[in-house]
Formats: C-alpha cells, structure tokens, sequence
C-alpha cells in the first residue's frame, strides 16, 4: 500500500508498476492529467467513481484491488 | 491549449488586478503615487480580462483538442479551481462585511459610496489577483514537477 489519503488506502503504485506502466502512460489510458495519477497515488486526491473505474480497467482489476476503505 | 498557454492567461489577469488593486489602495489612503488614471475606461481592464480570458477558457474547454482536454481540465484541477474560487468567496464575504461595517452612516453622501466602490473593487481585485496568481504558478510548477 502507498500513502493515503484519510479516507481512502490506495495499492494504484503498486499495481501500475506491475503493469508496467507509467504515470503518464496510466493517464493517458485514463483521460487524466498525469498530476491526477501522482496526486492519487500519494494520497492526495480521492478519485471520483468514473476515474476509479477507468484505472481499473487500464490496469486490468477490480476497483477494490486499487482502494479500500481504511 | 497548453499548461503554458493557461499558466499565462491566468497569470496575467492576476496580476493585472494585483496591479489595480495596489494603485487604487493606495490612492484611498492618500498616499500619492505622482501619476493617476486620468481616463477612468481604463478601470474596466481587469474586469474586461477576466471576461476574455474566461471565454478563450471556455472556448478551448468546448472545442479544443479532446486529447488535450482530457489532461487540462481534468477533475483534479476542477477540484483545485472550486477550491480557490471557495477561498476568494469566504474573503471577499468577510472584507465586505468589514468594509460596509467600517463607513460613515451618520455622514452618508455620494463621495462616501464612490470611495466605498472603490474599496470593494480593490479588496476584490486584491483578492482574486493573489489567489489567480498563486494558481496559475501552482498548477504550472505541478503540470512540471508534481
């Protein structure tokens, strides 16, 4: 797990790097701004549903593989 | 549209209302800068500014390159604009209740509501040309480094 937002533990760095994908790749996979993909992964920013989803499907998981509540 | 391209848009009518802002609080409190705004046309530029800008924004929001889009308004940044406009909205409330809680009632006339114009539209200047100028440096360093 990377670091978290308070209410949201996030594994996304973790599975990018599996998937052997940049930030800049998963972003523009996703239709984000590469800044959202660090944000999210350092916990910053809670992605909303449809982000959520779209990064799922990049990464070929669920979306509770990528978040879970703390 | 590009990070630059908003960086400066942004930028530039940020500090063009710090600019205004700063002349107009300082003439309020008397403090003589030598050269004045002899035609007041000139006090609509940061008004007339925010409006272009906000609409060459929009314009490349609607019509520009999806791709692009995907990137440069994506929710983060939505997030971090509603933020920042949420900041300016709670000072400009409180400076304008300051400020309306500062005049002269007793001794109300037409030179005491132009100067009290004048004080709402600097305070307001001053506050969105600091939180535009804040942001469009922030969302520029981060589109480099973040």
């Amino acid at each position: 797990m990377g670091k978290h937002h308070q209410n949201l533990l996030n594994n996304l760095e973790e599975l990018r790097k599996k998937a052997g994908l940049t930030q800049q790749e998963l972003s523009e996979a996703a239709e984000v701004s590469r800044k959202s993909i660090n944000a999210i992964e350092n916990g910053i920013y809670v992605p909303s549903t449809v982000l959520a989803l779209k990064i799922a499907r990049t990464l070929k998981c669920k979306v509770e593989d990528l978040f879970k509540l703390p | 549209m590009t990070y630059f391209k908003r960086f400066l848009i942004v930028f530039v009518c940020g500090i063009v209302q710090i600019f205004y802002a700063a002349y107009l609080l300082l003439d309020l409190f008397g403090i003589s800068l030598g050269w004045h705004i002899n035609n007041h046309i000139f006090m609509f530029v940061p008004g007339l500014l925010v409006f272009v800008s906000s609409g060459i924004l929009c314009a490349s929001y609607y019509f520009g390159d999806k791709k692009t889009n995907n990137i440069l308004y994506d929710e983060y940044t939505a997030l971090r604009y509603y933020k920042i406009a949420a900041v300016g909205y709670v000072l400009n409330g409180i400076g304008i209740f300051i400020l309306f809680s500062i005049q002269d009632w007793a001794n109300w006339n037409f030179q005491n509501a132009n100067n009290m114009i004048y004080q709402i539209a600097a305070f307001a200047w001053l506050t969105f040309g600091v939180l535009l100028a804040v942001f469009s440096i922030g969302d520029y360093k981060e589109s480099k480094d973040g």
